[in-house]
């Protein structure tokens, strides 16, 4: 019985799969956050390069993986398939448990997948710099690596109270030659905005898209990048789900379920999409595919399906997705990365049409998962990571109890290194079970936000 | 430089050893029964803790209640600001600390229970911080540090940005000689806050800021309020808070009834509670924890009783309370006087702790009428 399932480098998937095309019907479009009119692709060509606009409306199956993205790629991927033989005998369940290890690039998480390509198009269309934004720094650790690759200029505002208190994710950065600034900052004008009212603002990541998104539009050499949420985004993810699937097939194996953490959703299309793409094209009908999601920020359980900004400040085209309305500030959590009011149009669209389904756990029923793992397989999650972990440990008891062999199938998005502070405070016994109060709010104003 | 006005109620706790649920009143039988002082001892932990610090200076009182654990401890270059003579009372700890706010001090530190904790509110008012060293036979009130040594800590921690809200509960010790426990809240005072303890999550958000948070609480309440229905706003300043958003002035040590973001009635007891409710189609009761353990029910806001809480609906209750104070107690406490209804409240409660986010907290269920906050 095999523990690791891995692929040759020439294994490697050289495209990306695209569930726009399986879609039933297409899309609801972006609008103009003024006009509310659909948006084209001249209205995103003042922070993206044309490739990514392309890829974020089309309709085509399958895209192919440049040449130059791929040779990157292979630093690190295929990444390996574990079958979690140790979880599975700890938990005495029938089923069987894979994971896929995403924790093995360069930046420890899946974000690098979609960080290079991004990093290339924009080189490729003759940029000389690329602004984001990073919470908790995840993404502005992955697009350090990928800007640094490919001879670009990076300026990554992070949220300040972050960059105070997560020194390392910032060095990273450093190491790979960004710039990191705390948001807010005085270099933009909505940063400036916020420190006049208050000076001693910890600052939030709407505040850091809103300072990102300005440094782009009013830079000509710049553009912006986002680590996820985006169709293009969760598009250069569906490697993941795609190897997997290669690999299952090694074993003569499966999915009956498929399970991925989702803050903004691109490890979660990541994983599930081609699987959804078997899924709608009645491939593999059955298949059970679960996003889960914190109970502190449930927009996928708790949200509305509407049009809403991306960003606090109402800058971003509106998107038709779940959401708590674009002013919710998800509280401080230490899944840093699953901390956004809105989700993935296209995850949002899977769950809406019941392709999908998804769940939400308190943290520190997360962390009794993230510990168990731990100590069966040895990998130390993130904490974004550890609600995936939870949701497979929890299918693999409902097994032992029905008595099911089910395949379980999860992505191990990253690794918890540089979070051990959260799971000190697990063993102190300070972590919050912070829940969205959703009777309430929907007895007094029915599901929010209703933008007119 | 930080100055502290330390102030020890020699006698506190006294009552406890041999069985006499409290002190007030009653020093002479708890002498009588062969009860000695241990006050002053636990106060020299604190100051022993704190002696190297050449940050504070220390005013005090002669012999038993202050200066002795400061001679004790190590402390030097303290001031003897107040004197006394014979037993010392309750008049004396409240002339000790009138003294000190006249010298101009920065914080009162003292020894006692929720005894001494009222006669020092008397004084200070919420005008300057108070911290107390736990050593008294009942301590509910909010003041109290975990043990001598948290207090210490807490001194350090002591500033004036880093402070909140701490009720003083008052306890009628007649009653709970004679088997009833009777609180009621008695007054807020301001207290040191460990500011470092919340700041262990992924990022800092206001809660640090009580004010903030409060404010935060009170605009969500604010915009779930239902017309027509008839809310019953609990003690304490967080619903306080909530009362001031409304434009509503509260009474903030007692229950309030609200419609319609008008008061219905101020200051109710069981007795009225029950009336309005009768005549309310719907209503809603909004409580905040309360004292050092976090009763949600059944310190300082016993006119919420569990005749009223079966006729309104126990889903109907609203709990609040900011994210410090969340973070200070483990678990939250009922005793609605229904052990019955008590258990129906279940494991866990959600808890309004900001806007539009809650906490989902633990109630604890086996405390078997051991009551928390009785030593």
């Amino acid at each position: 019985m095999k523990t690791k399932i891995l692929l040759d480098e020439e294994q490697m998937p050289r495209k990306w799969y695209n569930v726009q095309a399986d879609l039933p019907s297409p899309l609801d479009p972006p609008l103009h956050p003024a006009t509310h009119k659909p948006v084209g692709p001249d209205d995103l060509k003042a922070i993206f390069p044309m490739e990514l606009i392309k890829q974020e409306v089309t309709t085509d199956r399958y895209i192919d993986i440049p040449q130059e993205v791929q040779e990157v790629l292979h630093l690190w991927r295929p990444s390996p398939l574990y079958r979690a033989h140790r979880l599975e005998k700890f938990l005495k369940t029938p089923a069987k448990i894979y994971y896929k290890w995403e924790g093995v690039s360069p930046a420890g998480s899946h974000k690098t997948n979609t960080s290079i390509p991004q990093a290339y198009y924009n080189m490729k269309a003759g940029m000389e710099r690329i602004a984001t934004e990073t919470g908790a720094g995840q993404w502005g650790s992955a697009l350090a690596f990928a800007t640094m690759l490919y001879d670009l200029k990076c300026t990554i505002y992070m949220v300040r109270s972050s960059y105070t208190q997560k020194p390392y994710r910032k060095s990273m950065m450093h190491v790979w030659g960004a710039e990191c600034i705390p948001s807010p900052s005085t270099r933009t004008n909505s940063g400036k905005a916020v420190l006049e009212k208050d000076p001693d603002t910890p600052g939030a990541l709407g505040i850091a898209i809103s300072e990102a998104v300005e440094d782009a539009a009013t830079h000509a050499n710049t553009n912006y990048s986002l680590g996820s949420v985006l169709n293009h985004v969760c598009l250069h993810q569906t490697i993941i789900g795609q190897e997997c699937r290669e690999q299952l097939a090694m074993v003569d194996d499966y999915p009956d379920v498929v399970i991925g953490c989702v803050g903004g959703g691109s490890n979660f299309a990541g994983i599930s999409f081609p699987f959804a793409g078997d899924k709608m094209t009645g491939k593999h009908k059955d298949i059970d595919i679960i996003g889960v999601e914190p109970a502190s920020c449930p927009s996928l359980t708790k949200g509305s399906f509407t049009y809403d900004f991306g960003d606090v400040a109402g800058l971003t085209p509106l998107l038709m997705m779940y959401t708590l309305g674009h002013d919710f500030v998800p509280p401080a959590m230490h899944a840093g990365g699953l901390r956004y009011h809105g989700d993935s149009p296209i995850v949002s669209r899977l769950v809406h049409d019941g392709v999908m389904r998804a769940v939400a756990y308190h943290q520190s029923e997360v962390f009794d998962a993230a510990q168990t793992f731990a100590r069966t397989e040895g990998i130390i999650v993130a904490p974004e990571t550890a609600h995936a972990v939870r949701s497979a440990i929890d299918e693999a008891l409902k097994c032992r109890k029905s008595g099911e062999d089910k395949t379980i199938l999860f992505n191990c998005s990253g690794h918890g290194n540089f979070d051990m502070s959260a799971y000190d405070a697990y063993y102190a016994g300070q972590l919050v079970d912070y829940e969205y109060p959703d009777e309430l709010i929907r007895e007094a104003i029915g599901r929010i936000p209703k933008i007119q | 430089m930080k100055r502290i006005g330390f102030i020890v109620n020699p006698v506190a706790g006294m009552g406890g050893s041999v069985g006499l649920k409290g002190t007030d009143n009653s020093v002479a039988e708890a002498r009588r029964r062969g009860a000695q002082p241990h006050a002053p001892d636990r106060a020299k932990i604190t100051l022993g803790i704190l002696k190297e610090n050449t940050d504070l200076a220390f005013v005090t009182c002669s012999g038993a209640m202050g200066e002795d654990s400061a001679k004790e401890a190590g402390i030097t270059g303290y001031r003897v600001l107040y004197h006394y003579t014979g037993e010392s009372s309750s008049a004396d700890t409240k002339n000790a600390v009138r003294t000190f706010l006249e010298n101009g001090i920065d914080l009162v530190l003292f020894c006692g229970g929720d005894g001494t904790a009222r006669d020092v509110l008397d004084v200070t008012g919420s005008e300057v911080p108070v911290l107390g060293i736990p050593a008294g036979v009942k301590m509910y009130s909010a003041v109290f540090a975990v043990d001598p040594a948290s207090a210490a800590d807490l001194v350090l921690a002591c500033d004036r940005h880093q402070l909140r809200d701490a009720e003083v509960l008052d306890v009628d010790e007649n009653a709970y000689r004679a088997g009833h426990l009777r609180t009621r809240l008695y007054g807020i005072a301001r207290t040191p806050v460990l500011a470092g303890k919340m700041q262990v999550a992924k990022q800092v958000y206001e809660e640090h800021d009580e004010e903030r948070a409060k404010a935060a609480i009170a605009q969500f309440i604010d915009e779930i309020m239902l017309s027509g229905t008839l809310y019953i706003i609990g003690a304490g300043t967080t619903t306080e808070a909530i009362a001031r958003r409304l434009g509503i002035k509260k009474t903030l040590l007692g229950v309030d009834a609200v419609r319609d973001r008008r008061l219905v009635a101020a200051d109710c007891d069981e007795k009225t509670l029950l009336a309005l409710a009768g005549k309310s189609p719907d209503t809603r009761i909004i409580l905040s924890p309360i004292g050092a353990q976090g009763f949600i029910l059944g310190r300082g806001n016993q006119q919420i009783s569990a005749r009223l809480i079966r006729k309104v609906g126990i889903n109907k209750i609203i709990a609040v309370a900011t994210p410090h104070k969340l973070a200070q107690i483990p678990y939250l406490y009922v005793d609605s006087g229904d052990t019955a209804l008590d258990r129906e409240f279940g494991d866990t409660i959600q808890v309004i702790s900001g806007y539009r986010i809650a906490q989902r907290k633990k109630i604890h269920q086996e405390w078997n009428g051991n009551c928390p906050g009785n030593r």
